[in-house]
């Protein structure tokens, strides 16, 4: 059997009364990139605690890499970048991040860590002079330079423009690449849609959905098709094979399917007069609202 | 063993300018006013009140100012790393105790310039280097200071501490003026037996080896408590 990188079993974990995360199990394979999503206050901060040893569960068992979190972070093998860790203003971006390196026992040169970062023309400014989106850089400049097996991301890429946050991508590709496991929390769907292999909804405290991308989504009933049907009636459409759900305002239909190809050919049959046909597929983001309203009904 | 993170804390204690001209100008200055103002004590006797009051501060600010890093996740940070908590404190309480020369050699300076006082004896001299030794308490109480205040009521504390610290312990006014009550409570302060140590060079001397027993002892507790609280508040969630 192999080692996981993560292996959490019925996690528990109260904060103040409430309980924060819920017997949340969770297998993270070597090499998988994982996107961790949920709405605020569904855990995914007190899990990612858990699995940095920064908090310890109440119940449950916990590894990484088949150690204790503290451990395998203390061993360099994690690369964490949190979300809300300060960074001393009278530091320079070289000084944090050579300081951090030298604490570990196999780090990467300093100068390679700040370039994947895209810190290398920052690296003699204070903290104190840089924007939001550059501290995050500085933040994940620290995260890489242990040369983690295993890197852990909250919410990475908050504060960053759109240009810094594709340069970000480009960069945690590259990290990627060379076969590392990457854990990421993100607010951003598209992010969880393009650069995870894996999804992991979370909602009050435990885990809605695990699977791969594709997978998770075509449990929210693949696809919608918008099209101009001036001649239809709405209980016509409704009876149409394959369709779950039906909307028809000025001669506009739009139909929901799980097979938007066999909706369109007997549309067309039909509807000889259908035109401007458009097929949709459900975002990461209708996923998601699809599946807090679910959970919320059930 | 964590020579890095050493050097790094090292070099940012003393690229702080303005806290360190502060920390020597202080005592200097109390002492240039004290020595000309107070007649009735040697100017000796006030260089072992003020050397200690400026090495005490010294240290204790550079401790408390932990609050900060605490306050802002910086020490959160530092906790994703190989470096321990005990490390951590190890470290700053190192710093703390370096930061803490400069005022002890500017006031004896300014005494031995100034006023005449006499320091080139190895007695006086190690005398000094007791001074030194003997802020191991105010580092830690520092620290302790730095896990129970945020950023924003840090000031309070620590100025509270320090003034305590300085008038009831003695340094700023000599106990022997002080009214009989207060001359005992502030045998129970740390800083009167910081001072005394440093009273040692002055005619008549200083009970040397029952201050460095009640700064032992504050050592210890205060080591414990700076322990204990660490642990405990990172047991938080």
């Amino acid at each position: 059997m192999t080692t996981h990188a993560v292996a959490a079993r019925r996690l528990r974990k109260d904060h103040g009364g409430t309980r924060a995360v819920d017997g949340v199990d969770l297998l993270i394979t070597p090499g998988e990139v994982v996107a961790l999503l949920g709405p605020n206050g569904a855990g995914k901060s007190t899990l990612i605690e858990m699995i940095t040893g920064l908090t310890r569960p109440d119940t449950g068992e916990i590894t990484v890499f088949g150690d204790a979190p503290v451990a395998a972070v203390r061993s360099g093998a994690v690369g964490v970048m949190l979300q809300e860790a300060g960074l001393l203003d009278d530091v320079t971006v070289q000084e944090a991040v050579a300081m951090i390196a030298s604490l570990h026992r196999a780090p990467l040169p300093v100068e390679e860590a700040l370039r994947r970062a895209g810190l290398t023309d920052l690296a003699a400014r204070r903290s104190a002079r840089l924007s939001g989106g550059e501290k995050q850089r500085v933040r994940f400049a620290m995260a890489l330079v242990p040369g983690p097996d295993l890197l852990i991301l909250d919410e990475p890429t908050s504060a960053m423009d759109v240009a810094a946050r594709r340069d970000f991508w480009r960069s945690m590709r590259d990290f990627g690449a060379a076969g590392r496991t990457v854990l990421f929390a993100t607010h951003y769907l598209e992010e969880a849609e393009q650069h995870a292999d894996r999804v992991v909804f979370m909602r009050d405290g435990a885990v809605v959905a695990d699977g791969p991308v594709s997978v998770v989504l075509a449990r929210v009933s693949g696809r919608t098709v918008r099209a101009a049907v001036p001649d239809a009636r709405l209980d016509e459409l409704r009876a149409l094979p394959g369709v779950a759900g039906v909307e028809l305002r000025g001669g506009r239909a739009e139909l929901r399917s799980a097979d938007a190809d066999a909706v369109v050919r007997e549309l067309l049959a039909r509807f000889p007069g259908t035109h401007d046909i458009e097929v949709i597929g459900a975002g990461l983001d209708e996923a998601f609202i699809r599946l807090t309203e679910e959970e919320a009904a059930s | 063993m964590r020579t890095g993170y050493v050097v790094f804390e090292i070099r940012r204690a003393f690229r702080d300018s303005k806290f360190f001209l502060f920390a020597v100008a202080l005592p200097v200055g109390l002492f240039v006013l004290e020595s000309n103002v107070i007649r009735d004590v040697p100017a000796s006797y006030l260089m072992g009140s003020l050397a200690a009051f400026g090495a005490f501060k010294a240290a204790l600010d550079t401790g408390a100012r932990t609050a900060v890093e605490r306050g802002i996740g910086w020490q959160r940070q530092l906790r994703l790393t190989p470096l321990t908590g005990a490390g951590y404190l190890t470290a700053k309480a190192a710093v703390a105790m370096l930061v803490a020369l400069p005022p002890v050699a500017g006031v004896s300076l300014a005494a031995a310039l100034l006023s005449g006082v006499e320091l080139t004896t190895p007695a006086k001299l190690a005398t000094l280097l007791a001074i030194w030794a003997g802020i191991v308490p105010f580092a830690l109480l520092g620290l302790l200071i730095g896990q129970l205040a945020t950023p924003q009521n840090l000031q309070a504390y620590q100025g509270g501490v320090v003034l305590v610290m300085s008038f009831v312990g003695g340094l700023f006014i000599p106990v022997t003026s002080f009214p009989a009550v207060l001359a005992r409570i502030a045998e129970v302060l740390p800083s009167y037996w910081l001072a005394e140590i440093g009273h040692s060079v002055a005619p008549g001397g200083g009970r040397i080896g029952q201050a460095a027993l009640v700064l032992a002892l504050y050592t210890l507790a205060l080591g414990v408590a700076v322990a204990v609280r660490y642990r405990r508040d990172q047991a938080r969630p």
